[in-house]
């Protein structure tokens, strides 16, 4: 048990070490044992890792003596769960976020070296950050032992069985989300850092460093803004599968969370490709790049500390001071002090090159463009920020509570969406056809785009639902038709694969065309991902249908079949099956052996145990019944009961709990102990006594087959799960098909032999999977080939410098 | 100091901003104020002491609805059942307590374990005593949310 705290506190000494050795080595520009510090960050890593792979070992062997394990699993959860269950608390994800940070900073010391002065200062803030977590870590382990659950029992008190993992967890979606969101956090760590200590050195009159460093910094974004989408993208398809109500994306407040950093990050990545050392984006480049992490503190502080409750909050309290003290330094470092410096220090005349002047100052050039969409892409981020900060605010200023719900969302982000998707366009065709020709193209599109917004075809087709009593800006956008998203993405469409097409064939470098390609791929994807998600959110249709004798219609061959209303489906019930998990309880999970009372002896005396055993001789006196277990000297005494009361026979497995009296009845020599208790709570192991009752998951399943247009589309289960010992929490297990052009969704509500089921018609649902996929191999593609920074040119000889602008445009 | 064509980008998009920020902010439908919160047509209250006494007082029973500002399926109960005028003749029969499951209080979260509310949308219909009459977990179409409440009703009478 000790063991796991000590890897930790040993893991926080060599970090700080290496922190202090960093930093002084920077600040007085010596060089005194910097040797030490690899091997340091490899150690401090390497305890890290240690420690995550104990705690994981103590999950797979359920060593219930540690309390978080305790409370994140239980013995009938399936190894695979328990390793989820590593993270499923606010220690244990601290834990992986910590050691994944130390991985990071430990591969980057080990490729880039310390022999660079300013490298000390930038693994220095990175392994402040890994000693900060560890610290964080020392103070709320993921070691304590279950005392500290139990303070009123024994030492060496080890519970029989945990409490459970939280029911929505228990989801493959799920068990891979939170690793690659953590990944992508611990990435996001060294642009953070190389970002603060360029302000730290320019602000101290060195020369700064990101201009060296920019090609390190666009792979460090490139690959985090890789993970984080993919993180997104594994928690909307949790959502849509587990929780059943929300669909892909609800709006939920921690949603908005993670979806502020990726904006952020997008907006980033494209203020760092406008970067041109000490002239354009001298200052902003790197202010953003460093403030992205402070915005993943702020999103990770309101998942964990209970700002906010929400479908997340699966771990609450404690962490949240360190957290929000963690927020309080990283804006500082990343937000003030990149403000401070633009305010105070950044030189008046910033010395522009005269091609970059003359590009600024006409007012459409490629550098104002980008600009722009840094801007839009900025501004979309402003109103998800907004949106979770002003509800806040309002109550707290003025007490009256304010709906934010996801109209709000949705009616200010899509004229975003529409101006990004414009403004790309417009990019795009510039580059090609030149400032006239492209000025004309956009005043053709962004009428069209007005002119569809007018034209709703029915009511389904307006954006939402919106009435007299909101808003005059609500009521304007929410009547616009979803036509008008389909101008800007042609526009898009057209113009990227034309700018390819004029740009990719026939250029001899190879590398280039393959980053092209992947730019292409990723503008092309969101573009069409815009268009499904505005559709797929309109044009779900839902229809229902109550089953009465369910039970009874799965039993029969061959069933009715049965229409359901106001939609094109017809569903028969083929199966009807009701289970519960642990299938067959164990007893040896439920309560102490015979032997197992008589070793522990004295040390459990009037504690209350459960036992179990085969009943070898059972007596009933005037004021009990008494059971004599295994022959042994252990017996169960049930107060004030009949034999036929208990309903146990010689021979028969008995289980129950009750008070361990040693020396109770002195009459009865070949008694040494009794379990004392009442006729509640003893039973036949075969049906055990409520309160050792094992049964965690009473579930439902509906075996369904669903037509449509009297064709078999569907085959499979939908149901439900309640979790018994978790507030009888209950989860929906959905059916979904998967189509081209649609998804039917099945979710069925189980209620004694009646099954409420809701059908719905989800359009859409395959593009926008592909279109994902491709936004997400588009930008593999850049991180790999782009000729300036990619991964591809570092392979041959790794610690070269790269800083090569590229010539041709991005 | 010169105007670049960046500087009115940036100036333009910051008072955009702005603007939105006040806007929205001032746009935002009430949800509750002192004592009541807003869903559809229908009035709920908050203070949880004085709906139970209230319900006491009138001997009626008493709906308790938990629900969040995010969940969809409240925004469906508010377009659906909330506003439908035979439901809201039915809800008269009722004393209206609205729980949003976000509310961080003791109170609220004691009620929140009592009735096992871990997600909205739930409703749940008890006697001012506290005691259970119909439970209804997540959403239930207009119908059927008629059918519960009546049943509730008739739960209520019996005892």
């Amino acid at each position: 048990m000790m063991g796991g705290t000590l890897l930790i506190g040993a893991a926080l000494l060599s970090g700080l070490t290496a922190t202090v050795l960093l930093v002084t080595n920077y600040l007085r520009r010596e060089e005194r044992y910097l040797n030490a510090v690899t091997p340091l960050i490899g150690t401090t890593a390497g305890l890290l890792s240690l420690a995550l792979a104990y705690l994981t070992y103590q999950f797979v062997t359920t060593d219930y003596a540690n309390a978080y394990v305790w409370n994140n699993t239980a013995n009938y959860i399936s190894i695979f769960y328990r390793i989820t269950g590593v993270y499923a608390g606010n220690q244990g994800s601290i834990l992986l976020w910590a050691a994944l940070t130390a991985v990071v900073a430990f591969w980057a010391v080990v490729v880039r070296g310390l022999e660079r002065r300013e490298t000390r200062l930038v693994q220095g803030i990175t392994m402040g950050v890994v000693t900060y977590f560890t610290a964080m870590l020392v103070l709320d382990s993921p070691f304590k032992p279950i005392s500290a659950a139990f303070p009123e029992m024994d030492p060496g008190f080890v519970p029989i069985d945990g409490t459970g993992l939280n029911p929505l967890l228990i989801d493959p979606y799920m068990a891979i989300h939170p690793p690659i969101m953590f990944i992508a956090y611990a990435l996001l760590t060294m642009p953070f850092a190389i970002a603060v200590a360029h302000f730290i050195s320019t602000v101290r009159g060195e020369n700064g460093l990101f201009e060296e460093w920019i090609g390190s910094v666009t792979r460090w974004l490139r690959i985090a803004w890789l993970f984080l989408t993919a993180a997104i993208v594994l928690g909307s398809l949790w959502s849509y599968r587990v929780l059943g109500w929300g669909g892909i994306w609800a709006w939920d407040p921690v949603e908005v969370a993670v979806l502020i950093p990726w904006l952020f990050l997008t907006a980033t990545l494209h203020a760092v490709m406008n970067y041109r050392s000490r002239s354009t984006y001298a200052t902003l480049a790197p202010a953003m790049t460093g403030a992205t992490l402070a915005l993943i503190v702020y999103a990770t502080a309101i998942v964990r500390s209970g700002v906010f409750r929400s479908v997340h909050s699966f771990a609450d309290g404690g962490i949240g001071a360190a957290l929000l003290v963690l927020l309080a330094i990283t804006s500082i470092l990343g937000i003030g002090l990149p403000l401070g410096y633009w305010l105070l220090r950044e030189p008046e005349t910033a010395s522009e090159t005269a091609a970059d002047t003359s590009q600024s100052q006409q007012w459409i050039s490629r550098v104002n463009l980008k600009h722009l969409a840094v801007l839009s892409i900025g501004l979309l981020g402003f109103i998800s920020v907004w949106g979770l900060t002003f509800p806040v605010l309002n109550t707290s200023v003025t007490g009256v509570e304010v709906e934010v719900s996801g109209q709000y969302y949705n009616l200010w982000s899509y004229p975003i969406v529409l101006g990004v998707l414009l403004i790309l366009g417009f990019y795009m065709d510039y580059d090609v056809e030149g400032r006239r020709r492209a000025l004309i193209s956009l005043g053709i599109f962004s009428l069209s785009t007005v002119l569809a917004a007018l034209i709703a075809p029915s009511e389904t087709w307006t954006l939402s639902n919106v009435d007299g009593s909101d808003a005059l800006l609500y009521r304007l956008v929410g009547n616009a038709s979803a036509l008008s998203i389909l101008p800007p993405a042609a526009y898009v469409c057209l113009t990227v694969i034309k700018r390819t097409l004029e740009f990719v064939p026939g250029n001899p470098n190879r590398n280039y065309q393959l980053k092209q390609v992947g730019i292409t791929m990723i503008h092309v994807a969101f573009a069409l991902f815009v268009v499904t998600v505005t559709f797929s959110y309109l044009f779900t249709a839902q229809s229902s249908l109550v089953v009465a004798d369910a039970d009874r219609e799965a039993t029969i061959e061959g069933s009715t079949v049965h229409e359901v209303p106001d939609s094109n489906y017809a569903v028969q019930v083929s199966d009807y099956r009701s289970y519960q998990r642990p299938e067959e309880p164990n007893v040896e999970n439920m309560a102490l052996s015979s032997e197992q009372i008589a070793s522990r002896g004295q040390e459990i005396h009037e504690t209350r145990q459960p036992v179990y055993g085969t009943a070898t001789q059972i007596n009933t006196g005037p004021n009990a019944t008494v059971i004599q277990l295994d022959n042994s000297g252990i017996w169960i005494g049930a107060m004030n009961a009949s034999q036929t009361e208990l309903g146990i026979e010689r021979g028969d497995q008995v289980v129950g709990v009750g008070t361990v009296m040693w020396d109770f009845l002195p009459d009865m020599p070949q008694s040494d102990g009794v379990v004392v208790t009442e006729a509640a709570n003893v039973g036949p192991v075969s049906n055990p006594p409520a309160a050792l009752d094992q049964t965690r998951v009473e579930g439902t399943a509906v075996g369904l087959t669903v037509y449509q247009n009297g064709e078999q589309i569907a085959r499979g289960n939908a149901g439900q799960e309640q979790y018994r010992q978790q507030g009888g929490m209950e989860v929906r297990d959905v059916l979904v098909d998967r189509g081209l052009t649609h998804d039917t969704y099945v979710i069925a509500a189980v209620d004694d032999g009646t099954v409420s089921l809701t059908v719905k018609q989800i359009p859409l649902m395959t593009v926008m999977r592909l279109s994902v996929g491709a936004l997400l191999l588009g930008m593999l593609l850049v991180l790999v080939f782009d000729p300036a920074h990619g991964l591809a040119r570092l392979w041959p000889q790794v610690t070269r410098q790269q800083t090569t602008a590229e010539t041709t445009s991005d | 100091m010169s105007i670049s064509p960046r500087k009115v980008f940036t100036i333009t998009i910051f008072i955009t901003a702005i603007g939105i920020g006040y806007y929205s902010m001032n746009a935002a439908p009430v949800l509750s104020d002192d004592s009541h919160t807003y869903h559809g047509d229908t009035e709920w209250r908050t203070d949880i002491d004085d709906a139970q006494q209230l319900a006491a007082e009138q001997e009626k029973p008493l709906l308790i609805y938990f629900w969040t500002t995010w969940c969809t399926y409240c925004e469906d109960y508010n377009a659906n059942a909330y506003s439908d005028p035979a439901v809201l003749e039915q809800l008269d029969e009722f004393v209206l307590l609205a729980v949003n499951l976000e509310d961080n209080s003791q109170q609220a979260g004691a009620l929140q374990q009592q009735y096992s509310a871990n997600y909205p949308p739930q409703h749940v219909a008890v006697t001012p005593d506290g005691e259970v009459l119909v439970e209804i977990n997540g959403y239930a179409e207009t119908d059927a949310f008629q059918g519960y409440l009546d049943e509730a009703l008739e739960e209520w009478e019996r005892q």
